[in-house]
């Protein structure tokens, strides 16, 4: 069985440069087979993780994002109900035979009900994302994104689903996962996720990565970026983060900026080359100018 | 180990973090896997397990500190007699217990000290080994000793609750004295208090919404959007697309005062809307000294902070002016009033103290007409409404409703109630009396049962103008 080492060392191959925590918590998430809801700002990699890890260990991904208005004949199953009077059009001339034997009424209704669970069978059952990821027979990963933007209904549906891997549908009675998913929920914290839901996940704080993961992280995605460069755009965009910026330049800028910077063909980060490319790491008008302020300051 | 995770865990509640059982079975299932290999693994695989808000990392990391910082290892083999001996460690049945609560406070020196119990092996102190910090000059300890500094006793102490879930009123009082005036910015904690205000308002409230919210859903059929819905069933109507209402916010116009004498409170009210704008408000923010000015644009996108300092600047109103309540209400009927949508509500937020100039109160008349209901707040004492160049009972009688505020509490009560109104104006006659009922329900106050109605004070009187008193 793969140790945390383990899981650190073939994320990297990934592409992905976990931290302990991170490892500690998918090592974990893997034997306990407990969901992982990740937390942290916007672009530090929360979904990156998933897909990382999806690619890692051949997991295939199943991806639901969440929005306003989720409901579970998006999340889990729905009924085909064309399908469903499709087939009883279809079938017409072949139930009014069987059902001709009935001497009455009565017994037509009985011979009828008792074929009712031909018309809800799993032929007419539509795999949402999550029984999807249940019935899939290779061991997947399944993503909710963004769990913050559902609603509280939503949320409520999930816990079934989290703790015991198993969906109710009222026709069909209760379906368990084949192969228990890897679940990734990630939020962005804009709203409170219920305590129900947090009790049931391993609860992983991402933050902004420290200087030596970071600059490991872009020197993984840009190779050809030269060591010093990518070092001092990583020192500088940390020194922006102090700054109090209405959207903070994250991970996912750092490696926009590392991409605008080999595009370039940069080789030092001057005042210039910043205010050049300062859109890239800056995303609101007052934060440009901070950020062009800071780089005059701190590259002179 | 599953004795110390308790403990541990037990420490934890004690600081206010929510564990449930499950979660600490979790702990201890995944100290099992992994084993523990070194403090700062098994604090984050405690971490990992235990803490499910990123507000307790902080507390979770200072409880782990110090419920491990005083263990020391002994080798379990050669040292498991002796340790036996000392004296510290209690032989009893079962359970932990706290030392000073048998032997009083003797132990203050060095803290309460955690037993640990007879069945305790030499596995389990082998594990306990890697919780230690290794603090070299101390390596020579024979003790086991859990240590939870300042902890005295379950007795004396109740359980905190819980943070989140305390319901006590939070008052910060508005009128601070000595920080009135230039350069309020917000700490992080008022801040975070005022999430807190409108977080528990927005509770309060969210029945109310919801009710508005599914009447603004329930519109006619709409024909064209039910076949396509229903196309893949055979345009059978499975399900039905209903035309929606016209949904809208409730529209809500502030006025606030920022002259000296009621900075704090209109920043206040400014901090209050900004929180609420965008949640269930639509909300129109003017400042005024002598001179008005509109800053929803600036409410909506600048950090509160940095607003306020551009307003302590003078940059949008000048503010070494005197207020002027005659010459702002004027220059708001020559420039916004005309374009005032939707009936909005109006909330005034000033002392009514004109500095003797014209009163202009027939603006009032016409923002009247086209408000749906006006409410002046004022943080002066009613006594002291018509000394000197206060116009407050002159304005007051254009206004549905006139109130003393003084701290955040009443001022996020007024809100609410004026919310309440307007989804109950929104809402079905049958559901208006429902939110009626309910809130009278709720603000019953039975306290002054006996001496109400008694003051004549009170009686509204009638006023052929049509205005109403208060």
């Amino acid at each position: 069985m793969i140790s945390e080492q383990g899981v650190k060392d073939f994320l990297h191959a990934g592409g992905y440069i976990a931290d302990d925590a991170i490892a500690t918590a998918v090592f974990l998430a893997l034997r306990m087979e407990k969901p992982i809801l990740i937390e942290g700002p916007p672009g530090v990699g929360k979904t990156g993780l998933a897909k990382a890890l999806s690619t890692a260990l051949d997991f295939p991904l199943v991806r639901l994002q969440c929005y306003e208005g989720i409901d579970e004949g998006k999340a889990l199953y729905d009924w085909e109900y064309g399908k469903q009077l499709l087939y009883t059009q279809l079938l017409r001339t072949q139930l009014d035979n069987y059902l001709s034997v009935s001497s009455d009424l009565r017994e037509a209704v009985e011979r009828l009900s008792a074929e009712e669970s031909l018309f809800f069978s799993k032929n007419f059952l539509v795999q949402r994302p999550i029984l999807r990821s249940f019935l899939s027979e290779k061991r997947s990963l399944l993503l909710i994104d963004e769990i913050d933007r559902s609603d509280d209904e939503f949320e409520a549906l999930l816990l079934e689903c989290l703790s015991d891997f198993q969906v109710s549908i009222p026709e069909l009675g209760v379906i368990e996962a084949k192969r228990k998913p890897l679940v990734i929920l990630t939020s962005n914290g804009t709203r409170m996720i219920s305590d129900a839901l947090r009790r049931r996940c391993l609860y992983l704080y991402i933050g902004y990565p420290d200087l030596e993961r970071e600059v490991a992280i872009v020197r993984v995605k840009f190779p050809d970026l030269c060591e010093d460069l990518a070092r001092q755009m990583v020192v500088f965009l940390r020194k922006a983060r102090d700054l109090t910026l209405r959207k903070p330049p994250s991970v996912s800028e750092a490696l926009d900026w590392a991409q605008v910077l080999s595009i370039m063909k940069a080789t030092k980060l001057t005042p210039e080359v910043v205010a050049n490319t300062v859109g890239v790491i800056a995303k609101h008008q007052t934060d440009l100018q901070k950020v062009t302020n800071l780089a005059v300051q701190e590259l002179n | 180990m599953e004795r110390i995770i308790a403990g541990f865990v037990a420490a934890l509640r004690e600081s206010g973090i929510r564990v449930s059982p499950g979660e600490s079975l979790d702990a201890v299932q995944a100290l099992a896997l992994c084993g523990m290999e070194g403090r700062r693994s098994s604090r984050q695989l405690l971490r990992l397990t235990l803490v499910k808000n990123v507000n307790d990392i902080p507390v979770f990391n200072e409880v782990f500190n110090r419920y491990f910082s005083r263990f020391h290892y002994v080798d379990p083999e050669s040292d498991l007699p002796a340790l036996m001996d000392a004296d510290i460690i209690g032989m009893e049945g079962g359970e932990f217990t706290y030392l000073n609560q048998q032997q009083g406070d003797d132990h203050d020196d060095h803290g309460p000290l955690l037993k640990l119990d007879s069945d305790i092996s030499p596995e389990d102190l082998a594990e306990l080994k890697s919780l230690t910090e290794i603090d070299p000059d101390d390596m020579d300890g024979v003790e086991i000793v859990v240590q939870m500094k300042g902890y005295r006793g379950k007795a004396k102490k109740p359980p905190k609750p819980s943070r989140r879930y305390t319901q006590n009123p939070l008052v910060i009082e508005l009128d601070k004295t000595g920080s009135v005036g230039c350069g309020v910015t917000f700490s992080p904690e008022e801040q975070a208090a005022m999430q807190d205000v409108v977080s528990r308002m927005m509770l309060r409230l969210r029945k109310d919404m919801k009710r508005m919210k599914s009447n603004q859903n329930r519109g006619k059929l709409h024909v064209i959007k039910t076949i396509q819905k229903n196309y893949r069933h055979d345009m059978v109507p499975f399900q039905v697309a209903l035309r929606r209402k016209r949904r809208e916010k409730p529209r809500l116009v502030v006025l606030c005062d920022v002259s000296f004498s009621v900075s704090h409170a209109s920043r206040f009210m400014l901090l209050l809307l900004h929180t609420l704008h965008n949640q269930l408000l639509d909300v129109r923010s003017f400042i005024y000294n002598r001179d008005i000015a509109e800053i929803t644009e600036m409410l909506a996108n600048m950090p509160v902070n940095d607003l306020m300092e551009t307003i302590d600047t003078g940059d949008i109103v000048d503010l070494d002016e005197n207020s002027s309540f005659g010459q702002v209400f004027l220059k708001f009927k020559k420039q916004y009033l005309e374009n005032l949508r939707g009936r909005p509500a109006f909330i005034i937020l000033g002392d009514a103290r004109n500095n003797y100039g014209d009163a202009n109160d027939f603006v009032l008349d016409e923002i009247r007409e086209k408000a749906r209901y006006m409410l002046w707040l004022t943080p002066e004492d009613r006594d002291s409404w018509n000394r000197g160049d206060c116009l407050m009972d002159l304005y007051g009688s254009y206004c549905d409703r006139v109130e003393v505020v003084k701290t955040v509490d009443e001022l996020s009560l007024f809100v609410e109630d004026l919310l309440r109104d307007i989804y109950a104006d929104r809402a079905d006659p049958l559901d208006r009396k429902k939110i009626i009922a309910a809130r009278a329900a709720e603000t019953y106050d039975s306290s002054d049962y006996y001496h109400r109605g008694s003051s004549a004070k009170s009686e509204p009187v009638f006023d052929p103008g049509g205005r109403s008193k208060w």
